[in-house]
Formats: C-alpha cells, structure tokens, sequence
C-alpha cells in the first residue's frame, strides 16, 4: 500500500504534469503554426474594438446566457470555481502574497467553491442523458465530467474535512511540505500527508487528477486555450 | 474503399486543415447550446441536423486519422473509418447544411459549421460524390472562362436584345448604349447572372444615376463554391478579377447573388478595385441624390429577407434598410437582430441543384415560412438570386400569399424619371 501511495503521490505526478506541459505546448504550437484561413470568418454587424469583445465572449458566455440560462448560471459558476481552486492549489505550494492582497484562508469559500463545483459538474454530466445533448456526446464527455466529479469530490472532502468537522491532522502546511519538496524536485512525504486517517482522499483525488492531466492535452479541454483565438476570429 | 482512395482523399482532408480548421476540429465541448440554431434542425426535428451533429461526423474521421488518440483510443472519442458509409453520412450532413452560419451566432466559441462541411464537401468531390450537376454547372462557368471569344458574340446578340427593355424602363439620350459592355476604364463592371431579371433593373438604375459602367460578360455566381472545390471557386473567381483588370475598373459590383458577393469580396485578395455588393451601391446612389424613388409605387406591407451571405457573413444590413424606407412606409423586421434571420434553406447549392432538393427544400424551411408569415408582409424582398427562388418555391408550395420580389427590381420600378441629372 504504501508503494502505491509513493507511485500515486511522486513518480505519477511528475508524469502527469510531464504529460501535461509537453502535450499541451506541442499541440498548440502545432495548432498555431498551421497557415491561417486565407479570408475573414467574422460574423456580422461587426463591434469595435474587436478584441474586448473577444475577450467578453469568451469569458461571458453571451450566447450561452442567451440560448440556454440555466446552463449559463451552472457555466460561469463551474469556471469561477476552477479559478479559484487553481488559486487555491498555487497557495498550497507555499506563501504567495500577491494572492494574499486581500488575506483570506487557504482555499477562499470556506469549502463551498467545491459543492458548487461538484453541483455543476453533476448538473453537467446529468444534461448530457437527456436528448438531444445525449446524442451529441461521446465517450469522452462522460469520462472527463466524471473525472472532474471524483476529483472535485475527493478534493473538496479535505477542505471539508478541516472546515466543518474540525480535522487537523492533515493541514496546509504539510501540503506545503510535501508540494514544494515536488517543485524543488526532492520528493519528500510527510508522515502526515501519506500515513493520516485523510490519507486515502488524498491518494484519490491526486490520483484522478494525474489521470485527468494526462487525458488535457489529447481531448476537448483544449478550448481553454483555442476558446480566445476563436472567438477573435469570429469578431474578426 | 481501398486504400489507395482513402489515402487520397485524406490527402485532400490534411489539405483543408489550416489553423482555424483546426481550432473547430479541437475545440467542441457537445455542449449543445447549437440545437435550436438550424433551421432544418428547427423544421424538421431530427438530432443529425444539430450543427454539432454536422460537425461531429467529419470531426469524428479527424479524430481517426489526424490525432494520436485515432490509434491509440478511438472509442472515446467515436472515432470513425473514413468508409463508403461515412461518405454517405457526409453526404447527408453537408448537402442538407445550407451555410448560412447562424449556428455560429450560438455556439460559445464560434465554431464555424460551414467550414466543417467544406471538408466534407472536397472529400465527396474527391470520391466524385458530390451532386453532379453542380460540377457540371461549375466546369460551365470555367470553360467560358477560358474560351470567351466562341461566347462573346452570342452574349453581346442577347444583351442588344435586352436593350429595348431598359429604354423602356429609364428613357435614355439618344446614342446613349442602354447595356454597355467591354468599356475600358469605366467606373464600374457590374457583374450580373445569366437572367434579364437580373440585368434589366440594374441596367435601368445605373443610367438612371449617370454611372459609367460595364457589364461583365460573365456570370457572377460561383457554383466552384457550392460543390466546395477550392481550385474551381478560384477559376470562377478569376475570370471576373482578370476582366476588372484588363477594363481597368475602380470598381466591381457584384449582383443580387449572395454567394458571389461573399467569395468576391472575402476571397479575391487585395485588388486594385472595391468590392460592392449592388445593394450597396444602390444605397449609395440614393444618399448621394443620383436617383429618386417614389414611395407611392407599393402596396401593403414589406419585409425584407437578409440573405445570410451578404447579411451575417458579409455585413452588408443597413444598406437594404436604408433603401426600404425610401420605397415604403410599412416596412416590417422578420426579427429584432439580423444575426438571427432564419435562412430561406435554399443556400449552399441546394436551389441550384433544382428539383432534387425541391422538398426536403420545403420541409426543412418551415420555420422561415412561419417567420415571414409573422409580419403579415404582403411583400417579402431579398436580395438574393438563391433566396428569392427558395422562397418563390415556399410561397407557393405554402401558399404564403406574398410577392417574393428582388430589391433592384423594386428600385427599378419606383425610379422617379424627372430626376434625371
């Protein structure tokens, strides 16, 4: 058991990330470098300045908002929650003070940005049973909205954990420990990190979440990164 | 298949995949915010005409052939053989998508359906098959192109005898030309279609201005564009490029032909003349004063149908407005926003090929006839060769009651003839 937590916790994780970085800059820089479309793809009437409303389509879901409400509330809420819990994980590698301008507790929401984001993944993944979204999808829908539930899931019972049941042994300063080891490329596990009664979701969820870095730069995910460019094209 | 024809047609698929290509291969999350943006989808209710549906089907050979996951793990993503069967798939996905791009007015990144099809359509011209008329129709356009001499004459016999129709339009000065063609250096080369309905008006309303024009002798519609071939779209284009540079024109004026405005204008490259759709110009005629109209020459209520090639895809929308409330006082919108006009379901070659899509024509346009029905128009104008005969089509096989008529030939019969400068 305790090989496996070691393979989970260090060697996959580099590969994970390995996996991750590499994949996603080799696509990209394959994507971008292909010749671009010899004439506009815009829709018209056109709205200046082009850029800022790029950048409101893509961060906005306008259409969205407009065509399907509902999904709408579940979108914008799902994404500000990844935001937050990317903010959330950079402060669990050590103290970053620009992300303390306004001090807050290691992971902002006091364990509600993982409910809401587990709520949305749920409504998401269940949407996708119901005609005709169900036609439309593929396998790999499924697989990474159940991914991202696990994660999300196993992540969210140790904030939760610490938040609401007063559990104390794994705390953020072992995080710490153990991730900046990571970074600094000397793995080093504390006892409490690996060996706590919490351990387990731990393992889990860093488990699912290698699987799902892994699985980022070869399926739909990429539109974070295309979803800018796009929208640019599309406002010309 | 065999492979030798897989691999060729691959050939021809690679070939299509330039960077925003590539970003609407990648990017769908099948979210499903498309499902009520296609007309035929909205008509006709079956899930494969959903854009993303569409899409799916060439993006599911993309993601056999052209990504590491087609070897590696095809099922999660429903990767498929490029087979007979899948070009039968592409057929129907393709020939049943009219490209009027409204599904890209809803889908969160702007993934454009048509250029998924365009895929689609190459690999069909590839196997060869693709409809053949419309082949047949572009292989026309490019022969004319290359032997123009064996036409010129005819072409010329044919336009003298449209003459008289002109005058009879727009008095003329004597030893004026009612249709002028092959004038060097004139303003302006008109590019009609091979119909008087699409020379007549125009004519009448470019010596009504005092232009200086030049009728092209070709036709401008594209059908290269239609069966989605790039190399004849070129040669058909080409034709009309090289003629505006040898008259030495400053301007070309494509006429109510939505395609060929599109392609003219997004596709010609840089060129030492503009390019104006003839709504435009006809707009620009009337801000300047160069023609009058008489507002008391129509009845009932108007509406006007943007074709989505020279509306949402080209932008050209005020202008038609602009010309609509010098024609009448009762002029109707068919919806608040232009980017979200139902199209007539008749583009992407689909009037073209005629009889043969005549009713799926019909059935996947209903939501459009409801649409039109809505204003209680008893007059409904486009500007659109293609729409106008779909939507002819429509009110008879509906039994709409209005009068589908062009926007020039409107203009044409309200010039106000004292005006004359």
């Amino acid at each position: 058991m305790e090989t496996l937590y070691y393979i989970i916790l260090v060697p996959m994780v580099y590969v994970a990330f390995a996996t991750f970085f590499i994949g996603t800059a080799v696509r990209l820089i394959k994507i971008f470098r292909e010749p671009s479309h010899p004439a506009t793809l815009q829709i018209y009437p056109e709205k200046k300045p082009r850029w800022l409303w790029a950048l409101h389509d893509t961060f906005l879901f306008p259409t969205v908002r407009r065509h399907k409400p509902l999904l709408w509330v579940f979108l914008m809420a799902f994404h500000i929650c990844i935001l937050l819990l990317i903010m959330g994980h950079l402060e669990l590698f050590g103290e970053i003070e620009t992300l303390q301008l306004i001090p807050h507790e290691i992971f902002l929401g006091q364990g509600f940005v993982g409910l809401i984001a587990s709520i949305a993944l749920l409504y998401f993944l269940f949407r996708r049973f119901i005609s005709p979204v169900r036609e439309l999808s593929v396998p790999e829908d499924y697989y990474l909205l159940i991914l991202l539930f696990l994660i999300v899931l196993f992540g969210s019972q140790m904030d939760w954990a610490r938040r609401w049941y007063f559990y104390e042994e794994l705390s953020v300063d072992h995080y710490r420990e153990y991730l900046s080891s990571m970074l600094y490329f000397k793995p080093y596990l504390p006892a409490e990190v690996s060996d706590t009664g919490h351990s387990f979701m731990l393992v889990l969820h860093v488990f699912f979440a290698n699987l799902f870095l892994m699985f980022f730069p070869f399926s739909q995910l990429m539109h974070s990164f295309l979803s800018l460019p796009m929208n640019k094209l599309r406002r010309g | 298949m065999d492979q030798q024809t897989r691999d060729d047609l691959l050939k021809l698929f690679q070939g299509k995949l330039n960077e925003a290509m590539r970003f609407y291969l990648e990017t769908c999350t099948r979210c499903g915010v498309c499902t009520e943006a296609c007309h035929v989808h909205a008509s006709m209710g079956q899930v494969k005409y959903i854009a993303a549906y569409r899409a799916e089907i060439v993006r599911r050979l993309y993601k056999k052939y052209f990504k590491g996951r087609g070897k590696v793990w095809p099922s999660v993503g429903e990767a498929k053989e490029l087979s007979e069967m899948a070009l039968d798939e592409l057929y129907d996905a393709a020939y049943s998508c009219t490209g009027c791009r409204r599904c890209m007015v809803y889908c969160p990144f702007g993934i454009d359906t048509q250029m998924l099809m365009s895929i689609a359509k190459l690999l069909l011209v590839g196997a060869e098959s693709e409809p053949e008329i419309l082949t047949l129709l572009a292989d026309t356009s490019i022969e004319k192109g290359k032997s123009i001499e064996l036409f010129k004459e005819n072409f010329m016999e044919g336009i003298k005898r449209l003459e008289a129709k002109v005058v009879s339009k727009w008095k003329m000065e004597a030893g004026e030309t009612a249709i002028p063609m092959d004038v060097e250096g004139a303003d302006l080369l008109y590019v009609a279609l091979a119909g008087a309905h699409s020379i007549i008006p125009a004519a009448a309303i470019f010596n009504a201005a005092g232009e200086n024009w030049t009728l092209s002798f070709f036709e401008a519609v594209n059908f290269g564009a239609f069966v989605g071939d790039p190399t004849k779209s070129k040669l058909i284009l080409d034709r009309i490029v090289n003629e505006a540079i040898r008259l030495k024109v400053k301007e070309v004026c494509i006429c109510e032909c939505g395609t060929a405005f599109r392609v003219m204008k997004q596709l010609a490259g840089k060129q030492p003349f503009k390019v104006s759709s003839i709504t435009e110009v006809h707009a620009r005629y009337i801000r300047e004063g160069r023609i009058k109209l008489d507002k008391n020459k129509m009845d009932g209520g108007v509406t006007y149908h943007d074709p989505c090639q020279i509306a949402r895809n080209a932008g050209v929308m005020d202008e038609p407005r602009y010309i609509l409330k010098h024609l009448t006082d009762d002029y109707r919108e068919l919806t608040d926003d232009p980017r979200y006009n139902w199209c007539c379901g008749g583009g992407g070659g689909l009037v073209a090929m005629g009889e043969d899509t005549l009713d799926f024509r019909m059935k996947s346009s209903r939501v459009k006839v409801d649409q039109v029905n809505a204003t209680g128009a008893d007059i409904l104008a486009t500007a659109c060769e293609n729409c106008h005969a779909q939507l002819d089509n429509l009110n008879d096989h509906y039994k709409m009651g209005v009068e589908v008529k062009f926007l020039s030939s409107m203009i044409a019969d309200a010039l106000v003839q004292d005006a004359q400068p």
